[in-house]
């Protein structure tokens, strides 16, 4: 479900997109692959784990409030195995305290929530080169 | 020359004899004839001189008798001759021997005569000697011969007092009993008699005399009365002197104080002294600088003028004050008296420092008495090992015990439980642990079973050796310190606890504003983002009815959040108001089911409602809000194809309702908190499913304030089942009981 652009002339740069809110994922999901990435989709924490150490997008978009273990402790365990993967905390936990919490933990940038749809597009371009269009 | 008239003297008779011879040879006298002058010269030296020079004139006489007869031849004289020759011998003998014999007699008078004279003389030197007064009187009281002693007694001269009589001296009142003596003396119906009377001095002053009279035999008629007279003044004053430092020393040794001392000591020296006034002065009060007293103070010994004498009273040889006696006539102490004064001095001295020193130490003593018996502290007194000897009025009160218990039982008892809790905290027993100041708090049980908390603080006393002798042990009630210092104590903890909670409640309160703010950034991610989409065009119209839809649903959950929160927030702070009737709960239910049937399509609804439900009291709207959230998250949280049931009986005072279903169950850890607002399941199956996190926080709410319960029990994939309960009117449940009966 992942692999939309198939048949871009070189392979799509991925992006995993993990949150629980459907919403929230349909949202991801259709802006990023309107700006040329492919998207993968993980609704909690193991399933993030899981997806990235197996299909190694090339940065995450990890929600914190999730089931299961929450985005932080996802984001933990795969820096542990993946040190450079880029993950940026998108979290509508959105305080001046929760920022900081967030880089503390290792993210590399941090998106409030809600967001406009160019910042998502900008933060995710500037960890992953501009995809070519 | 005495011895040449001695020789003379002695020569003499030889010379008669030659004489007579001579004369007798001219005259040729027969010797008869010559014979007598013979005799003579021989009886005069017999009588004169010694017997050995008679003797040898007898014999020459002898010799010169028969000188004649032989020389002429007369032979018829010559016996006669011889005869008167012999009896010339034998007178000489004779008489020399009478001689003799008065001689001695002579001599032996003499001596007797010589010793009468001495003897007398001996005997009126001792009656003049003596320090009585001696007199020598007729029977009728005429004085024959006084002594001086006596004379001086009676204050007259001896010659004086030979004119006057015993009884003439005699003052009034005694004289009657004097003269009554010397009658019964006269006619020697008693021998001697005595008795103390007064006696007259020339100026009239009372001489106190012990009168002593004997009668002496004489001859026949001329007996006479030996009278003595003893000066009882001096012995009165040295009896009265010797009582008078007895009664001051009585009152030293009977009486504690100076204070109550000297009164006595000065009435005593007053009266038995013979003194009008008897004054103390000490030495810091206001003593005279000047007089006798001024004088006294300066030199240090007793002073005296005509009428007083003060002596100072002396401790270490210090004057420390001086006690004055007057007279209101002349009357100089005499040497006795000064002596007497001296010592009472020194002795009053001495009692006035020991009474001082006494008396300070009594007040110490009595001090610590005092401190001892009216201390509000507990005092004990034990010994070193540990038994009570002593236990203060304070102790006994404050344990309610007699001594006699406290002894045998309490305080064993005391020190019992505080070497028993010694041990649990493995320190040292009272007694071994024991070090001054130190204290230790017991619990200990009074006569009348109170527990108190006593506070124990030991000093230990040793004897003169070191060594520790007993120990006195202050103890303290102090229960109410403890009971308050635990009350302080728990009002901290609940403080603490107070403070931990409104922590907590600032804590819950920012996490909420964080829950909160998340849920509602959370909804308007969706609708900020589609809406963007939407507004930036190039959208297929599915995709943008498809989106509007997010942005509907994501719209209505922050409606729905936002209603929630206020009601919570109203029925939190007590401003929800109810609006309370008569409600039936059956219906209640029914209505519920009504609601959610539409939008459930996918489960069955069951219902088991008990008819006989009374009507109770409660806001329908509300109760129907609770019933539909359960009912609701029941339908949200069962598979397709699960069953809802609502149910409904009487139990107690109390109509019980439940919502079950055939879900995803709740977790074991999460089962607790389902209550909580914003603690929705989000783990596995629940994950997806929507809710703002506040219905059953609002639900329990709307519970408690119809007054009843909610809980639930669930266990994971076996469904949940919601209790709740509903207090019945009290006319409802008499109903039931009229139905039911």
């Amino acid at each position: 479900m992942a692999d939309v652009n198939g048949s871009a002339p070189r392979p799509a740069v991925t992006v995993l997109v993990a949150d629980d809110n459907e919403v929230a994922q349909r949202l991801c999901k259709r802006v990023l692959e309107k700006a040329g990435y492919a998207v993968l989709i993980a609704a909690d924490g193991l399933q993030a784990v899981d997806i990235a150490l197996a299909q190694r997008p090339a940065m995450i978009l990890m929600d914190v409030a999730m089931p299961g273990i929450d985005g932080l402790e996802a984001m933990r365990r795969i820096k542990a195995e993946i040190p450079g993967m880029p993950i940026v905390i998108a979290s509508a936990h959105s305080m001046a305290s929760d920022r900081e919490r967030f880089l503390a933990a290792g993210a590399d940038n941090v998106l409030s929530k809600p967001f406009r749809l160019a910042d998502l597009i900008a933060i995710v371009q500037s960890l992953t080169g501009a995809p070519t269009t | 020359m005495s011895w040449t008239r001695h020789l003379v003297r002695r020569a003499l008779p030889f010379a008669a004899l030659a004489v007579i011879l001579a004369i007798q040879a001219l005259a040729v006298a027969p010797s008869v004839v010559a014979f007598p002058l013979y005799l003579t010269v021989v009886l005069v030296v017999a009588l004169q001189q010694n017997r050995g020079e008679s003797l040898a004139v007898a014999v020459i006489a002898a010799m010169a008798v028969l000188f004649l007869p032989l020389a002429t031849g007369h032979t018829s004289e010559l016996l006669p001759a011889v005869l008167l020759a012999a009896v010339l011998l034998a007178v000489a003998v004779t008489m020399s021997e009478l001689t003799r014999h008065m001689r001695d007699a002579a001599s032996a008078e003499q001596r007797r005569l010589d010793g009468l004279v001495a003897s007398e003389r001996r005997l009126r030197a001792m009656v003049e000697a003596v320090d009585v007064g001696l007199g020598l009187a007729e029977l009728d009281g005429t004085w024959i011969q006084v002594n001086e002693p006596l004379a001086a007694l009676l204050g007259r001269t001896r010659h004086e007092l030979l004119r006057t009589t015993v009884s003439g001296l005699t003052s009034d009142e005694d004289r009657s009993s004097v003269e009554g003596a010397l009658g019964l003396l006269r006619t020697g119906d008693i021998t001697h008699w005595s008795a103390d009377v007064e006696q007259l001095r020339p100026d009239a002053q009372p001489v106190p005399v012990a009168l002593f009279m004997a009668r002496i035999p004489g001859a026949g008629a001329d007996a006479s009365l030996l009278v003595q007279a003893t000066d009882l003044a001096a012995r009165r004053r040295a009896d009265a002197m010797r009582d008078g430092i007895a009664a001051v020393r009585q009152a030293l040794i009977t009486s504690g104080a100076v204070a109550t001392a000297m009164p006595e000591v000065l009435d005593a020296l007053r009266t038995y002294l013979g003194w009008a006034r008897a004054r103390y002065w000490a030495r810091d009060a206001e003593m005279p600088a000047d007089g006798l007293v001024g004088r006294v103070v300066q030199s240090g010994v007793l002073a005296a003028d005509r009428s007083a004498v003060a002596f100072p009273v002396v401790d270490a040889g210090e004057v420390v004050g001086v006690i004055e006696l007057t007279s209101d006539r002349p009357r100089a102490p005499l040497d006795d008296e000064v002596t007497l004064l001296a010592t009472a001095g020194v002795e009053i001295g001495q009692f006035i420092r020991r009474s001082e020193t006494a008396q300070a130490l009594r007040r110490s003593e009595a001090d610590h008495r005092a401190i001892y018996e009216r201390s509000p502290i507990g005092i004990a007194r034990i010994s070193a090992d540990g038994e009570l000897l002593e236990a203060n009025p304070a102790l006994l009160h404050m344990l309610d015990h007699d001594e006699e218990t406290m002894r045998s039982s309490a305080w064993p008892d005391i020190l019992h439980a505080y070497d028993q809790a010694a041990a649990r905290s493995r320190t040292a027993s009272f007694l071994a642990g024991i070090t001054d100041g130190s204290s230790v708090q017991v619990r200990a049980a009074t006569g009348a079973g109170n527990w108190l908390w006593l506070q124990l603080t030991a000093t230990s006393i040793p004897d003169p050796q070191g060594r520790l002798e007993h120990v006195l042990v202050l103890v303290e009630d102090v229960t109410a310190v403890r009971e308050t210092s635990d009350r302080l104590a728990e009002s901290l903890e609940a403080q603490r606890e107070a403070n931990a909670n409104l922590e907590k409640l600032d804590s819950t309160k920012s996490e909420f504003l964080s829950i909160v703010s998340h849920e509602f950034r959370t909804a308007l991610t969706g609708i900020q983002g589609f809406s963007e989409l939407i507004r930036d065009g190039g959208l297929e119209a599915d995709e943008v009815r498809a989106y509007g839809g997010y942005i509907f649903n994501d719209a209505d959950r922050v409606n729905r959040l936002i209603g929630d929160m206020l009601d919570l927030d109203r029925m939190e702070s007590g401003r929800m108001t109810m609006r309370t009737a008569d409600v039936d709960i059956n219906e209640v239910l029914s209505e519920a089911i009504s609601r959610a049937v539409p939008s459930a399509v996918t489960v069955d609804f069951k219902s088991d409602l008990d008819p006989r439900l009374p009507i109770v009291a409660g806001d329908r709207d509300r109760l129907i809000q609770v019933v539909s959230n359960l009912v609701g998250n029941a339908v949200k949280y069962s598979p397709e194809g699960g069953t809802v049931t609502l149910s409904s009986r009487v139990e107690g005072r109390f109509a019980l309702l439940s919502v079950t279903d055939t879900g995803i169950g709740i977790p074991q850890d999460e089962i607790g908190h389902v209550f909580e607002r914003f603690r929705r399941v989000r783990s596995g199956a629940a994950q997806s499913i929507p809710g703002t996190g506040l219905g059953l926080t609002i639900v329990k709410q709307i519970v408690e304030m119809h007054g009843g319960k909610i809980w639930v029990e669930s266990a994971v994939g076996h469904g949940s089942s919601f209790h709740f309960t509903i207090p019945l009117t009290p006319e409802g449940a008499g109903a039931l009981q009229l139905r039911h009966g």
